[in-house]
């Protein structure tokens, strides 16, 4: 049943140690423990800004989320955009995502550490993206295997001085103290289940879509599937792989039932198949203006312009990302 | 001849701003020693060159969203009537600043608007230039200040083995004016290549990913020259040129290129019907 994760041959584990100076020095506010599904909670962003990471809800038995801003990383927020959850069983945690820097990873073990004592066996990160995997620093005490798609470890690493150096550039060196891209120990290529007593995580390598190194995360016990940035609400989508890598996972994805899924941006639990409608239908349009603009010989600068703006109302950060993903989505549609 | 440049204004991977999936947060923190004397003397000597007198003009993005794939484009408005002999188009500050240089042969066309259209990585804030050089020699300068960086991010590909499949795929494609009278035709040359810059970390075998790049894209219509093209890793990756040529008999374009590695590929209208 269980494939035995293959272990990465020497991924750089030889980076600067997070340095001593990551304290958390805010005051914990205790953990809200409430009852399962809660996508009807008021939204985090309204609460002051970093200083909420330790705020998680118990959306599902031992099934734990904190939910990110939707914000662009700056030093009011410290890079606290994304949601990070935990799941604890009978031995062990495993954490799905770290936010977004080493600080911020150690409010998040905090929070866990108020829940359980249970050693902390697996980090998994969802995806590369530096909202996703900065605080895995604040785990390294605690000696777990790093998880992550088998192209994770090419895509941090190739990457890793510019994540670096634009993170630290918004949140502010002393947010982003401590700070470092940790390769993955463990490669995913092929569905894989890790045990935390009495419940298993399956873990779904994806082809490229939101990116080339996108896990899917299921807890089975509950039938809760973390969908990384597979999965955006409110927040506009960004598209750092593939267009159409992604509509044809959503198509796998509308087929799945299951009792909540976590999105990467959005609230902390939502459900399928409805939650993946307004991602659909955004990254459709844009698909579809672009697919209709290249047949018709318009140029990109002109595509730009004008494909996918009749979303723009649809979303937070459109303005920030979309010429973006349209530009993206260009250059990959144009070799169909 | 642009090593010398290449390490001179080499900036160190990373220390720029990178464009993860986020957003440029500071734009103001530009202090770069002005490179363009250095450029200038080393291509063009010390001949004059008329800056902003609309015999070229170049457009860029107001705002760039994706330092990696900058639309960039060059007009020659239709009221300068010479024959063409060079374009060159800089980016000062990027690590290879010369991003590519056009030499036109007779079938590049007069009659009306030329351009000449591609997509380039901008690796910090930095001057875009095109310059032109008219048959009788007179060159002509325009400039534009991109506010963007990517850092080495911006050079990293969203699935690179996407982009090593199928690599030296070349589509060419002809696009026919609306007044059949006019004597100017547009064209466009797509190559499926990584474009790869030879500063990417390859993380399992910890060492640069080699530079392999197209460095030449020669353009032919019914056998004439349109354009020779040397370029260098500052085009995106999958190299994309838009381009004006003068109306011929049949109007099929014959394209060859070449990479860093000397391999060679070719395209062609002539497979596909005419459009």
């Amino acid at each position: 049943m269980s494939k035995q994760p293959c272990d990465m041959p020497s991924a750089g584990r030889t980076m600067h140690p997070c340095d001593g100076r990551v304290v958390s020095t805010l005051t914990r506010r205790g953990v809200v423990l409430a009852a399962l599904a809660s996508a009807s909670l008021p939204l985090l962003r309204h609460l002051p800004a970093y200083a909420a990471i330790d705020d998680v809800t118990e959306v599902a038995p031992g099934v734990f989320v904190h939910q990110g801003l939707y914000e662009v990383q700056s030093a009011a927020n410290g890079g606290d955009i994304a949601n990070a959850s935990f799941v604890v069983g009978s031995e062990a945690v495993a954490v799905i995502d770290t936010s977004g820097s080493a600080k911020l990873g150690v409010q998040l073990r905090d929070a866990i550490r108020a829940v359980t004592d249970k050693p902390i066996r697996y980090v998994i990160n969802t995806h590369m993206h530096p909202d996703h995997v900065f605080g895995n620093a604040a785990f390294k005490q605690d000696n777990p295997k790093f998880v992550g798609h088998y192209k994770l470890a090419r895509a941090l690493g190739t990457r890793k001085e510019g994540y670096l150096a634009a993170n630290e550039q918004m949140v502010g060196s002393d947010a982003f103290a401590g700070s470092e891209v940790i390769l993955p120990t463990v490669s995913i290529k092929e569905p894989t289940k890790l045990d935390l007593g009495d419940r298993e995580l399956l873990l779904e390598p994806q082809p490229t879509a939101h990116t080339d190194n996108d896990l899917i995360v299921t807890d089975l016990k509950t039938e809760t599937l973390f969908l990384g940035d597979l999965l955006f609400s409110v927040h506009v989508p960004t598209i750092d792989g593939s267009i159409a890598g992604w509509l044809s996972v959503l198509d796998d994805l509308e087929q799945r039932n299951v009792a909540r899924v976590v999105p990467g941006h959005g609230p902390k639990t939502m459900e399928l198949p409805e939650a993946l409608a307004p991602q659909k239908r955004y990254l459709s349009a844009i698909a579809d203006d672009v697919r209709r603009q290249i047949a018709e010989g318009k140029t990109l600068e002109e595509a730009t312009k004008s494909a996918g703006f009749s979303e723009k109302d649809a979303w937070e950060l459109f303005d920030q990302y979309h010429v973006r993903n349209v530009t993206a989505a260009y250059a990959e549609l144009e070799w169909e | 001849m642009t090593h010398a440049l290449k390490k001179l204004s080499r900036t160190v991977c990373g220390v720029v701003l990178a464009a993860s999936i986020g957003v440029l947060a500071d734009t103001s923190a530009f202090a770069e020693e002005d490179l363009w004397p250095t450029l200038r003397a080393e291509a063009f000597g010390d001949r004059p060159i008329a800056e902003e007198n609309g015999y070229v003009v170049l457009e860029t993005p107001k705002k760039v969203e994706d330092a990696a794939i900058v639309p960039l484009t060059v007009r020659i408005p239709p009221h300068v009537k010479d024959k063409l002999k060079s374009l060159s188009i800089f980016i000062d500050n990027n690590p290879d600043p010369k991003v590519a240089t056009l030499n036109f042969g007779p079938a590049a066309g007069v009659g009306g608007e030329r351009s000449f259209a591609t997509r380039v990585r901008v690796d910090n804030f930095s001057h875009a230039r095109a310059v032109l050089e008219l048959e009788d020699g007179s060159l002509h300068m325009a400039t534009k200040f991109l506010s963007a960086a990517g850092g080495c991010a911006a050079m990293q590909a969203k699935d690179p083995d996407a982009d090593m499949a199928g690599i030296g795929k070349t589509v060419v494609r002809t696009f026919s004016p609306a007044l059949s009278s006019n004597p100017i035709w547009s064209g466009q040359v797509m190559i499926k290549h990584p474009n790869h810059n030879g500063m990417q970390l390859d993380i399992n075998t910890a060492t640069f990913i080699p530079e392999r790049y197209v460095r030449e894209v020669t353009v032919e219509r019914d056998g004439e020259l349109v354009f020779k093209l040397d370029s260098t890793f500052s085009i995106s990756t999958n190299p994309n040129f838009r381009f004006t040529f003068a109306k011929g008999d049949n109007n099929e374009l014959d394209v060859s290129v070449v990479d860093t590695d000397g391999v060679a590929f070719d395209g062609t209208t002539k497979r596909e019907s005419g459009s």
